[in-house]
């Protein structure tokens, strides 16, 4: 026998949480092309934050799907949604400056076929399955573009794959130092897959309110986009690194502490040092 | 893995509309490989049955989920997919080492080092039931023990489904970790096989230097395509399953199914990184 | 050749050795911080009425937990590789950052829980998490700093193809896999359930009804580790030892035998071995304990 999960009602409607997110994610994913307009690498740290757009409106996806009861653990439907999403972001890498556009076209397709596999070959009969595995491939692909493009200043598959290094007066490619060649991707697939199942699994119960759960959500997406900026320290020269630490910072301490206080808001008691206080009854 | 969401058992019917539309889908992904790539039409075929050897390993493996970790339920006390997961990816480690040997050896090492993780793991389930808590195996599903023939619900403690790993159990645990261990690699070495082809003509380089990229890739999709593949095939026995003696065994057909068009078109997906070319 | 094989096992027992720290380190730390299958008990409790002072960590299971931690650790370390530093000190830089992302993400799932179970009255113990998460996250510092050592030294020493962070998470979802399917019934029955019978599972009718209260005082977390790493740590710490040792040594020892068949021979060996020490406990089981109710009364 275990504890159900429940969905408390209210907050901002779902599809009002997805234009958002949908928008958001895409515009920040954009930002970052400032780079390559105005030739710095300042702007990078616009991935992350289109990524934390990507990851509260997946969070909010988590937790419309898991309300049915899957059968199985919330972070399931997280990596589901990377193991998607790794696999449109990269096809979509290869697009040039169209790569994030494709990536969530990409990602609702691919999301869409397996959410259609889910519902109807395996029967789970869902009625919010398809449309929710659809856009949990979506969130997967743009937080994984999102965050590539913050560690590496770009978000073509040239780039993710090879970095140029200056060798004896000449430029040749680093394959084994890139973000796909070193795998580091790997590490942005688990960041981004613990984080978008955590605000709702951290946050479900009866209690559970909507700003609480995405505001979690936001927090670990800063504290995924501070370990980011520590990658981005192989690609980017020092100056960016620390405009995107020094964000990613700011922006992680003031969800964690609005977090704190939501949690006291929402608690029964605020206890500090004190015994079991035993219910009525018993 | 918390407080799961309990839903009542389907039946295992295979839904016969939805699994042709499936199976016709998987066909086109694999007609447009065939037509772009010729090169990367077996492979993708290597992929597909990895993935349908992962999905139907899943159902192999004893999982219990939450009550198993109280002994209220055989199996092992975590997830279905992870667990699963944990053995296919060891598999993938010690196949990807043998690459260079040969697909088939390679396959076969990845299979033995997913069923060792499993052996392992079972046996220790075993051990902290047997000697930790003085818990005997009995299993909740069966009167007898398919292969061994012992009683089980004498051994059933008394307000629990069963407790610990019955042999049968045990047995489907290794014959699941030899299945996702091997489907792990076979998805691993196909999808190398393709990017050694295609990358150097990417990045106008020699197979050497683009290997850290060929061997990344592929394994980040080896682990990306596992996942959706064990994710599925968790659905299908909604989260809980004791072996291949349990009922819900009998649904794996459709995992099949599912399996070999999540495959086709992550296969697909991923082939299609080295083939498309654009120069955008 | 001689020297390589020699090296070879040599590194295959330090990884070994790491291995099975690893795993006790893992256990514990996930069993003080409530994680995993157990965790649904801790989170029932409340709603049946029994207020707890458990930490509630809810951090999904701990296999994607640890493939996170433990690619993470390993992403940071790669990351200071390239940049030439030692690699001793990458290793460590990467470990420590991935545990303060662990206990970051440990602070928030207790107060996302308990917040989120007000409406049965549980109160959130500050206190339980300014003393408990030291303790988890010094636990989860030695299962990440070893596991992705022993990454390290497959990926550097033996020369395995895969890149750091990739090694991190394969083996950090091994790792969570092999010390929860372990570590958990210890913690979760025979620790959480210390007021039901020993020797058999735990009725479906008294699930939530945890232990709350210690010898003296009332039961928090710490107690809860001091428990389970006695038996619970240790065996998670073995069977995760065995895991890495075995596919090394197998891999390192025959694999040049007979073009890479050999150590696919040794490894169905080893595990016919386990299959047969497997089978021999669970009889063990059945004649030194006995059946709990006579075969005819059993199914009434």
């Amino acid at each position: 026998m275990t504890a159900q999960i429940t969905v408390t009602e209210g907050g901002l409607p779902h599809n009002t949480l997805m234009i958002y997110g949908l928008v958001g994610s895409l515009v920040l994913v954009y930002l970052t092309y400032l780079n390559t307009v105005t030739g710095t690498q300042l702007f990078s740290f616009f991935g992350g934050l289109g990524a934390i757009a990507a990851l509260i409106w997946g969070s909010d996806t988590i937790k419309r799907l898991c309300s049915y009861g899957i059968g199985t653990g919330v972070p399931s439907a997280g990596l589901l949604a990377f193991g998607s999403g790794v696999i449109a972001m990269l096809l979509a890498t290869r697009f040039g400056i169209a790569s994030p556009i494709v990536a969530l076209v990409l990602g609702f397709v691919i999301g869409a076929i397996l959410g259609y596999i889910a519902n109807n070959i395996l029967a789970m009969k869902i009625p919010v399955m398809i449309q929710s595995i659809a856009e949990l491939g979506a969130v997967g692909a743009m937080v994984m573009i999102g965050f590539s493009a913050m560690a590496t200043g770009s978000f073509t598959f040239d780039a993710l794959s090879a970095v140029p290094v200056t060798v004896l007066g000449a430029t040749v490619n680093s394959f084994e130092s890139s973000l796909i060649g070193g795998s580091l991707l790997a590490a942005i697939f688990m960041l981004g897959g613990i984080a978008l199942q955590h605000g709702f699994n951290a946050c479900l119960g009866p209690s559970e309110q909507q700003d609480r759960t995405l505001m979690l959500t936001a927090e670990v997406g800063f504290l995924s986009m501070i370990m980011v900026a520590i990658f981005s320290y192989v690609y980017l020269d020092l100056f960016a690194v620390l405009v995107s630490i020094v964000v990613s910072v700011i922006g992680w301490y003031y969800t964690y502490d609005q977090y704190i206080a939501l949690s006291k808001r929402d608690a029964a008691a605020w206890l500090d040092s004190k015994p079991i206080v035993e219910p009525e009854g018993h | 893995m918390s407080a799961l969401g309990a839903k009542p058992a389907a039946a295992g019917d295979i839904d016969p509309i939805s699994s042709v539309i499936g199976i016709v889908l998987a066909v086109v992904f694999v007609a447009i490989v065939a037509v772009l790539a010729p090169v990367a039409l077996m492979p993708l075929l290597g992929i597909i049955l990895g993935g349908v050897l992962i999905g139907f390993g899943v159902h192999f493996v004893p999982v219990g989920g939450a009550p198993a970790a109280m002994g209220q339920a055989p199996g092992i006390a975590t997830g279905v997919a992870m667990l699963a997961a944990g053995a296919g990816l060891a598999g993938l480690f010690g196949g990807a080492w043998a690459a260079e040997l040969g697909v088939v050896v390679a396959t076969v090492t990845g299979a033995v080092g997913g069923g060792l993780l499993m052996a392992i793991t079972c046996m220790m389930v075993n051990i902290i039931y047997v000697f930790g808590m003085g818990i005997p195996s009995a299993s909740g599903k069966v009167a007898k023990d398919p292969i061994t023939g012992d009683t089980q619900p004498e051994f059933k403690s008394q307000g629990t489904e069963g407790h610990g790993l019955p042999f049968i159990s045990f047995v489907g645990g290794v014959v699941g970790g030899l299945f996702g261990g091997a489907g792990g690699t076979l998805i691993y070495l196909m999808l190398l096989e393709v990017y050694e082809h295609y990358l150097p003509g990417i990045f106008d380089a020699t197979a050497a230097q683009i290997m850290p990229v060929a061997v990344s890739l592929a394994g980040i999709f080896a682990i990306g395509m596992f996942l959706v593949n064990a994710v599925l095939a968790a659905y299908n026995i909604t989260g809980t399953i004791e072996g291949p003696h349990d009922p819900k065994f009998k649904r794996f057909p459709r995992a099949i199914i599912a399996s070999l068009v999540a495959s086709a078109l992550c296969g697909l997906v991923a082939i299609m990184i080295v083939v498309v070319n654009l120069n955008i | 050749m001689v020297e390589n094989i020699v090296l070879g096992i040599g590194i295959t027992a330090l990884a070994g050795a790491l291995a099975a720290v690893a795993g006790a380190a893992e256990d514990t730390e996930s069993d003080i911080g409530s994680q995993g299958d157990p965790n649904s008990q801790v989170q029932l409790a409340p709603q049946m009425g029994f207020i707890h002072r458990i930490f509630n960590k809810a951090v999904s299971g701990e296999p994607p937990a640890y493939g996170l931690w433990c690619a993470l650790g390993a992403g940071i370390a790669w990351v200071f590789l390239i940049k030439d530093v030692n690699p001793v000190l990458a290793l460590i830089l990467g470990a420590t950052i991935a545990t303060f992302v662990q206990g970051v993400y440990a602070t928030s799932g207790y107060l996302g829980r308990t917040a989120s179970l007000a409406k049965f009255g549980q109160p959130v113990y500050i206190d339980i998490l300014k003393s408990m998460l030291s303790v988890t996250m010094a636990h989860a510092f030695v299962a990440v700093f070893t596991t992705i050592t022993i990454c390290y030294l497959m990926n550097a020493v033996l020369g395995h193809p895969f890149p750091l962070p990739l090694l991190g998470i394969v083996w950090g979802i091994a790792l969570g896999a092999a010390g929860s399917a372990t570590g958990n019934p210890f913690y979760g029955k025979e620790r959480q359930y210390q007021n039901q019978q020993f020797g058999a599972g735990v009725p479906i009718s008294a699930s939530g009804n945890i232990v709350r209260y210690a010898e003296a005082g009332q039961r928090n977390s710490l107690d809860n580790g001091w428990f389970s790493s006695k038996l619970g740590g240790p065996a998670s710490g073995i069977c995760f030892g065995l895991i890495v040792f075995l596919e090394l040594w197998r891999t390192v020892l025959f694999e040049h035998i007979a073009a890479g068949w050999g150590a696919i021979i040794v490894g169905f060996a080893i595990i016919l071995v386990f299959v047969v020490i497997d089978r021999w406990i669970e009889t063990y089981a059945r004649k030194t304990y006995g059946p709990y109710a006579a075969p005819e009364e059993a199914n009434l």
